[in-house]
């Protein structure tokens, strides 16, 4: 129960921290919608229709999801480091990766209004038709995604706490994860060398997930296995974190100078 | 100080100067894994779209990221002297502004060039796609001369600069605007008229299509009125992006807003 | 006997400089084997130069960083093995514009530490509220930390470091940058905390701040703790006595060196002003000269005369300078 209370609040006075930037915010939904509107091009001339057509556009607005978070989240330990509050959260009296977590989570959530305006941009502009078969387990799914997303997002914010220049390796796995997961693209079509790795990304599940319910096909596997993986890379995460913090401490990195 | 020698040092000390956090685990990431990664993309939603070659999108991308370096870099050079207070000696050096100007922009278009080249080769080579070797040297003109063009937006986009606050915002979303404008993943001909027509005095689009040509057969003669409009283009947008600077740097002088942090 | 609420033991600090790939790398030691222990309900200051180690005193006992080797023990919980149960009982507070998260409000920044460092939920609203009134800030709690002057921060940054009802609280360096008002604010601030119990650690390099703040005082200089006592035993190590400042109009010919002649003088200084000289003699400790300089003085007409005790300044200096 306080465990939960504590993530409610710093999930919320987070992302009422990030929504605050008009800037920045305009920037996180403009640029996937750039890379949605080239998609969406690219289906229309090629005559798609139909469920291609919604499975491309779902797929494509997911992308933001993933965006909002991959190109900060190796940057936010950077961040509060600049803040001068990294001190101050490792000096609280409760795991790091507690902290972290809705971090990145409010990320993901600013992430979920991009997939929005990508529908109704969609919707609107390109005028797919947005028939999804269950509503109800679409909006689960794409819950269950923005968790993952967001988990993902904690072990890669980690993974990049001793290291400074960690952002450009973060925004270059933006790409990566929109192919490799089966946003547009499905997993069966990549090479099979491949095909493992997009297995062991929980993101892939989700999107398989949200494509399921649009279809009306059975989610629930898909979803089973996007929080299995998500628990995974939770506990990587937290074991990871308590190792870096304090390497961190040995080596006197908390702080900027 | 010769004008040249103007030209090559102001170029290179100040692109390094700026570039120093440039370490290669920023380099290789941003300039050469994430355009990659970005053809492989656009190669894969052609496939599943049935639309397109695996060529078209892999010389489309492989171009369209030369405006990385071009757009950004330029930008930054105006944006960090602001920062670091060098602006108005930068404007008020003796020496004649226009060499100082092209010599910063020369590391750039290279950079541009080197990137561009490069992803022609690695991504030709991961798909399997042919580009016969007496291309080569046609292709090659036709990236520089795109790169060049980029780099006058650049220019413009740093006079820009000057009065706006965040470069880097702006050189994202021209990236999208010209993902979408140019021709990069979709034919013009597939476009909206409107689009088509914007088209059209933006850069890279003309350059991208030629090297397409250039790609499957066509020699120089035949391409050589879409390079000479690239090449005018990119000339076009230098002489705004010079006027704009002077303009804004005399106007600046007039309100004293030059220091704006 | 009171409670030893910290017990440092030789601890040490060493930094290496230079990354993985760096050309070169040196060893810096920060803090070099210091001890020093402090009880409860004491006002303790850490006092020293920048660069002096003092930062990194308290970030090791704050358990932000890691010794390299010594022991320090905070409520007799070690910093290392039981860093967790050491954050719960103690406030980190810190000079300058950082530690608040600009785009919220003071108060969003409060609610959101005091869920972080275990404020009941049900206390924290009353807390929170007496906290703004406590550090002057209420009215203004709503309005974002950008906009917050330098006063402002440093009153916020106290409010959080309180927000815990922490036993011990370490100030580092907290009137950096504040103006005297507020500086003044502050230290009563300080002074109320300690009279309701909260021990309190205190680095500073404004020694008139360690003098009239601080119980027990340690000087720390390149790393190592030079002196440590009462404000009152530093100044009396210093080794220079008491100095006499003389205005004589007219000084006769010979008692100068008189003066200095007389044993209890350590020096005797003449500067020539406009209508007088300012005879300044600088005594031996623990000597009373006022009596016997004025009386090889008679004849000659006295303007002011001061006896001036040596200030913490000059302890400090001296010791410093030794280091």
């Amino acid at each position: 129960m306080k465990i939960l209370r504590l993530l409610g609040i710093s999930w919320w006075l987070q992302l009422k921290m990030r929504s605050r930037s008009a800037f920045d915010g305009l920037l996180s939904i403009l640029w996937p919608l750039f890379f949605a509107t080239s998609v969406f091009l690219m289906f229309r001339q090629g005559a798609a229709s139909g469920p291609a057509l919604l499975s491309a556009a779902v797929g494509a607005s997911v992308m933001g999801i993933w965006s909002a978070v991959s190109t900060t989240a190796s940057a936010v330990l950077q961040m509060e480091r600049r803040l001068g509050t990294l001190e101050l959260l490792v000096a609280a009296p409760r795991p790091f990766a507690l902290l972290l977590v809705p971090v990145t989570l409010s990320m993901a959530t600013i992430g979920a209004y991009s997939m929005i305006v990508t529908l109704l941009w969609g919707r609107f502009v390109f005028g797919i038709e947005l028939s999804v078969a269950s509503p109800a387990l679409f909006v689960l799914s794409t819950l269950v995604t923005v968790v993952a997303v967001a988990i993902f997002g904690f072990l890669l914010a980690v993974a990049s706490v001793r290291y400074r220049v960690a952002w450009a390796l973060g925004s270059t796995l933006e790409i990566p994860v929109w192919l490799i997961c089966g946003f547009v693209v499905a997993v069966g079509d990549l090479p099979a060398w491949v095909q493992p790795v997009s297995w062991l990304l929980a993101p892939t599940w989700g999107m398989a997930a949200i494509h399921a319910s649009a279809q009306g096909r059975n989610p629930w596997g898909d979803i089973a296995m996007c929080l299995g993986l998500a628990a995974v890379y939770a506990g990587v995460g937290t074991v990871l974190s308590h190792v870096m913090i304090n390497s961190a401490r040995a080596h006197a990195s908390l702080a900027l100078t | 100080m010769s004008s040249l020698r103007i030209l090559l040092f102001g170029g290179l000390t100040s692109y390094r100067a700026l570039f120093r956090w440039m370490s290669p685990w920023i380099a290789i990431p941003v300039f050469i894994v994430q355009p990659l990664f970005q053809i492989m993309l656009f190669v894969y939603v052609g496939r599943t779209a049935g639309v397109g070659d695996d060529r078209f999108f892999l010389i489309g991308n492989a171009i369209l990221n030369a405006a990385i370096p071009c757009l950004f870099a330029m930008g930054n050079t105006i944006d960090g002297e602001r920062y670091q207070g060098t602006l108005p000696l930068l404007l008020a050096s003796p020496a004649r502004r226009i060499p100082l100007f092209f010599g910063r922009a020369l590391p750039v278009i290279l950079n541009g060039f080197a990137v561009t080249i490069i992803c022609l080769c690695v991504g030709a080579a991961m798909l399997d796609v042919s580009l016969p070797a007496e291309t080569w040297g046609p292709l090659a003109l036709a990236v520089a001369v795109s790169s060049f063009s980029c780099t006058g937006l650049g220019l413009l986009m740093a006079a820009v600069a000057l009065r706006v606050r965040d470069v880097a915002v702006l050189a994202n979303v021209v990236f999208g605007l010209l993902m979408i404008f140019a021709g990069v993943n979709v034919p013009l001909v597939s476009l909206p008229g409107w689009v088509a027509a914007t088209a059209q005095w933006l850069p890279l689009t003309h350059g991208i299509a030629a090297a397409r040509e250039l790609a499957m057969g066509a020699g120089v003669a035949g391409v050589g009125a879409q390079l000479g409009v690239e090449a005018g283009l990119g000339l076009l947008y230098c002489v705004l992006g010079l006027g704009t600077l002077f303009w804004l740097e005399f106007d600046s002088r007039r309100k004293s807003t030059l220091e704006i942090s | 006997m009171a409670e030893r609420v910290i017990e440092v033991s030789e601890l040490t600090r060493t930094y290496r400089t230079g990354g993985l790939f760096a050309r070169s790398r040196k060893e810096v030691q920060a803090v070099r084997g210091i001890s020093f222990a402090v009880q409860r309900g004491e006002l303790f200051g850490l006092l020293g130069p920048n660069g002096a180690g003092k930062t990194t005193t308290i970030k090791m006992l704050m358990t932000l960083l890691l010794p390299t080797s010594g022991s320090a023990r905070v409520l007799g919980l070690d910093v290392v093995k039981d860093a967790q149960q050491v954050r719960r009982k103690v406030g980190y507070v810190f000079g300058g514009d950082r530690g608040l998260y600009e785009r919220l409000s003071g108060l969003d920044n409060l609610r959101y530490f005091a869920e972080l460092y275990g404020v009941p939920p049900k206390q924290q609203k009353t807390r929170i509220a007496e906290l703004l009134e406590m550090v002057g800030l209420k009215g203004r709690e709503k309005e974002r930390v950008e906009g917050y002057s330098r006063g402002m921060r440093q009153r916020l940054h106290i409010a959080r470091g309180l927000l815990h009802r922490p036993e011990v609280l370490f100030l580092d360096e907290p009137s950096i940058g504040i103006d005297p008002v507020g500086a003044r604010e502050l230290r009563v601030t300080v002074r109320n905390l300690v009279e309701q119990g909260t021990t309190v650690l205190l680095t500073t390099h404004y020694m008139f701040e360690a003098d009239e703040l601080c119980g027990r005082i340690a000087v720390i200089a390149g790393g190592r703790i030079v002196a440590s006592g009462t404000p009152a035993e530093l100044k009396s190590n210093v080794s220079t006595g008491s100095i006499i400042e003389v205005d004589v109009f007219g000084l006769p010919p010979g008692v100068e060196s008189q003066i200095r002649g007389m044993p209890g003088v350590r020096t005797v200084v003449v500067d020539e002003r406009e209508q007088a000289q300012v005879l300044t003699v600088h005594t031996e400790p623990g000597t009373e000269m006022a009596p016997a300089v004025l009386s090889r003085l008679e004849g000659s007409r006295i303007g002011k005369l001061i006896t001036r005790e040596p200030t913490l300044e000059d302890a400090y200096v001296e010791l410093v300078a030794a280091a």
